[in-house]
């Protein structure tokens, strides 16, 4: 018997809607086991199921040969599965040690004993990681290494990955790669759920692709290569047809009035004297990795940082030299900012979508008690559905029912529509499906072509190549490098990147 | 989720009506034209109060002082007409200047010092008591002057038989309506209610917002407390000590205005306001002892929050989850 865990016929509907269907799915013992498939495959919800969070609809979960009911993660990490998330769940606030044995202290908690005792697990396993330290002061590889050893200790035989490297540097991968290599000697199954297809390909013993919420393929990831898993994925081939050809025979937009200048902006550690330009009517990439200060800059810039740590530096736009404490008076005088992460601080999960793109308008409004025009919504919603190609069944429908990539696009317009002088996109397309991702990538074009000045964020080096016109390099809070597009490689961009 | 949220305001409609039937059954003196006007009378200065509320409650805060400054304002105008032979205008005016005082200090701690409105409002409802028994006002009653042609209104007059009072609780509810629904200010409590770091980077003056809302959570409770005086002949500063905040959250939430802000509207204070009053009115006649009246509107209190915490969950991670991301 050498099969771990197995799924037969699993479904799981949300109201009806069925995430996953009829997905069988087996695991070995000691296997690395990639799960790959677009935004909305249904990745996510497979490993939550496996991990506890959710519970089948239909269809059956064996672990260890035996029917296995999952009904916490704190349930499931107790039969031996532990999952990681992609935002880390430990505690900033204390020790390493004290996150490794969080829930299973002693009666008396010695904190000493806790220390030797976790110095040691640590070494056991390789880990160089002060027990001492607290978490919030680690980097992203290192909370993982706490994750892992928190696993460990919990004795779990199945480990689950949702997009390990995402948040990693180049090195930190390298370390991370090893580790895992190491936990599978130990005779740890381990799945990982990533978009990066080469991590995948290098790492793993078997591939499954998900599509559409049934499995695509899945095989040993020996009879893989990179077409035939962007083939299951998207069920055509495509490869480099999204980024390449649009990157290669483009022309770079020139350069307009100058309208942002920035000289010597600091704020804590996280931006450090940090001096660079943008111009209208053209698209402005912004690129680096986590902890490089990309965003903080730009939250800086639209006043959407609280800015307790403010140390100084001047902002100038149209040659105005400005400092806001708020967004309000950064939305007014044209400085917009597209946030990131659209759940949090993006769109209104109450409201429909043409309440949403006729906020954009409101919140620029002076007069409090002005009335409110129901036929200018549905007018505003009808334009920006049929610009952005939003998909909707019914154009009342609340934002929350929507796709990631609708979702997206709803926020987009809702600040296109506060007439900007200067756009900041922060991660435009993150979790957005393939189809949405070109659609955004054309409406931020025309918005460049119409003259306003474009800064695009992105952690994807294909889309920065895509877009930009002009690709400037953060690292370590700082602007590094500026580079014409024509001239960029992503070697080249990754390389003033990486410290 | 919004099929969830109707069915709650219609069962708490149904849960008035059927409380309604029985109590007039089962109480002789429950239909009686008294008893209906009494009832009428305690459910509308609720009401008032609950439409305030129920407006910082949308944009997810709480205004705790709103008693205490009904009571003080108040008392402060009848005392210095009464005892200080001010005219009635002059010192409705200084009343309306401390309300609108207590609002502002209210929101700009809230707002500009961030502290959560429910501490500051309820540390803020002493301070106003204190000021007011300490220095505004000497005894604990206050009452109106004698032939005051407001008062007068206010308390006796009908329109087309229907008491001032309850007019005034209508008027003031569709003012509250049509502010919630078509204008600019009610978009933004909803938004603000909905998602604040939304609101914020989308450019709303959230902050402005807040103070906003709290100066006219006290004006509304001013103008509740003028009518509460003029219905009853005077303003007793026990009102303050009373259960009566937690009677106007009770409306709130009962009627279906989720604590997690965003959502609900007028007419669930209006369904609120009509169950809470029934049942008050009722436990009053069938003379259950205030302790366990009390007790009873308690546990109801409990359980609306708890259900309001299931359907409505503040936390937005959980309710990501209800909803499933694939």
């Amino acid at each position: 018997m050498t099969i771990l865990l197995e799924l037969k016929k699993a479904t799981k509907d949300f109201r009806g809607v069925p995430a996953i269907k009829d997905v069988d799915f087996t695991l070995e013992y000691g296997e690395i086991h990639a799960i790959l498939g677009e935004n909305g495959a249904g990745k996510s919800t497979l490993t939550k199921i496996l991990a506890g969070v959710y519970q089948l609809s239909a269809g059956e979960l064996l672990f260890d040969g035996k029917p296995a009911l999952l009904a916490s993660p704190a349930d499931a990490l107790r039969q031996g599965i532990a999952m990681v998330f992609q935002e880390t769940n430990l505690v900033p606030a204390m020790t390493v040690a004290q996150n490794i044995y969080l829930g299973d202290e002693k009666l008396f908690n010695r904190l000493r004993g806790l220390y030797i005792q976790a110095q040691r697990f640590l070494l056991s396993l390789n880990f160089y990681v002060d027990p001492m330290a607290l978490v919030s002061s680690l980097g992203a590889g290192k909370k993982q290494m706490v994750e892992i050893a928190r696993a460990v200790h919990h004795k779990a035989r199945l480990m689950i990955f949702d997009e390990p490297t995402a948040t990693l540097t180049p090195e930190e991968k390298f370390h991370f790669f090893n580790l895992i290599r190491r936990l599978k000697r130990d005779g740890i199954s381990i799945i990982f759920i990533s978009h990066a297809l080469e991590e995948a390909l290098e790492l793993s013993d078997r591939i499954t692709v998900l599509r559409d919420g049934k499995v695509a393929a899945s095989d040993l990831t020996s009879n893989f290569d990179r077409d035939r898993i962007i083939q299951a994925m998207v069920g055509r081939s495509l490869s480099g047809e999204l980024y390449g050809a649009e990157a290669k025979n483009r022309v770079p937009r020139g350069y307009g009035e100058k309208v942002l200048s920035i000289q010597n902006l600091s704020m804590g550690t996280v931006v450090r004297n940090t001096s660079f330009s943008v111009f209208a009517g053209q698209i402005t990439g912004l690129f680096g990795l986590v902890g490089s200060g990309r965003t903080e800059t730009m939250k800086i810039v639209s006043g959407v940082l609280k800015r307790d740590f403010f140390h100084g530096g001047t902002i100038r736009f149209y040659e105005k030299q400005v400092r806001y404490r708020t967004p309000r008076p950064a939305v007014i005088d044209g400085i917009v900012y597209v946030t990131e992460d659209r759940k949090v601080e993006g769109f209104f999960e109450t409201m429909s979508i043409s309440e949403n793109i006729q906020l954009g308008t409101l919140a620029i409004g002076v007069n409090p008690f002005s009335v409110v025009s129901l036929a200018e919504a549905r007018q505003l919603a009808k334009q920006w559905t049929d610009r952005l190609a939003i998909k909707a069944i019914d154009p009342d429908a609340k934002v929350i029912e929507l796709s990631g990539g609708n979702q997206q696009k709803v926020v987009i317009a809702k600040s296109a529509v506060q007439k900007p002088k200067m756009i900041i996109f922060d991660e435009p397309t993150r979790g957005v499906d393939v189809g949405s991702i070109v659609e955004i990538h054309r409406f931020i074009n025309e918005l460049a072509n119409t003259g306003i000045a474009v800064i695009v964020i992105s952690s994807y080096l294909p889309e920065i190549l895509a877009l930009s016109d002009r690709i400037l390099v953060a690292r370590q809070g700082r602007i590094v490098e500026e580079m014409d597009s024509r001239t960029a490689t992503e070697q080249r961009i990754m390389y003033a990147a990486v410290h | 989720m919004s099929r969830i949220r109707l069915t709650q305001e219609g069962v708490v409609l149904l849960l008035a009506v059927v409380m309604c039937v029985v109590f007039s059954v089962a109480l002789p003196n429950f239909l009686t034209t008294g008893n209906i006007v009494a009832l009428v009378r305690s459910v509308s200065i609720l009401g008032i109060l609950g439409l305030g509320m129920g407006l910082v409650v949308i944009a997810r805060g709480i205004d705790l002082t709103m008693i205490a400054t009904m009571v003080v304002s108040v008392s402060w105008v009848l005392s210095l007409t009464t005892n200080a032979g001010m005219g009635l205008f002059p010192a409705l005016l200084l009343g309306l200047a401390l309300v609108v005082v207590i609002g502002l200090v209210n929101g700009i701690l809230i707002a500009y010092a961030t502290i959560p409105a429910i501490f500051t409002t309820l540390a803020m409802g002493l301070v106003v008591y204190g000021i007011g028994r300490g220095w505004l006002f000497q005894v604990d009653v206050q009452n109106t002057p004698e032939g005051s042609a407001l008062f007068e209104f206010l308390g006796r007059a009908t329109i087309f038989g229907v008491p001032m009072l309850i007019v005034a609780f209508l008027a003031l509810a569709g003012v509250v309506w049509a502010a919630l629904r078509w204008t600019r200010f009610g978009r933004f409590v909803y938004a603000m209610g909905d998602n604040p770091a939304a609101s914020r980077i989308a450019g709303l003056p959230v902050r402005p917002m807040i103070v906003a809302q709290h100066v006219i959570t006290g004006l509304i409770a001013f103008v509740a407390g003028l009518i509460m005086a003029a219905t009853s002949s005077g303003m007793s500063t026990r009102v303050f000590n009373s259960t009566m905040i937690y009677d106007v959250l009770l409306v709130v939430v009962l009627g279906g205005i989720g604590l997690s802000g965003g959502r609900g509207g007028v007419r669930n204070i209006l369904v609120g306001t009509l169950l809470v009053g029934v049942l008050l009115n009722g436990m009053t006649i069938m003379d259950v002892p205030y302790i366990e009246q009390n007790l009873i509107k308690a546990i109801i209190l409990l359980c609306a929050i708890i259900v309001d915490s299931i359907i409505n969950p503040r936390d937005e991670q959980t309710a990501q989850q209800e909803q499933g991301d694939i």
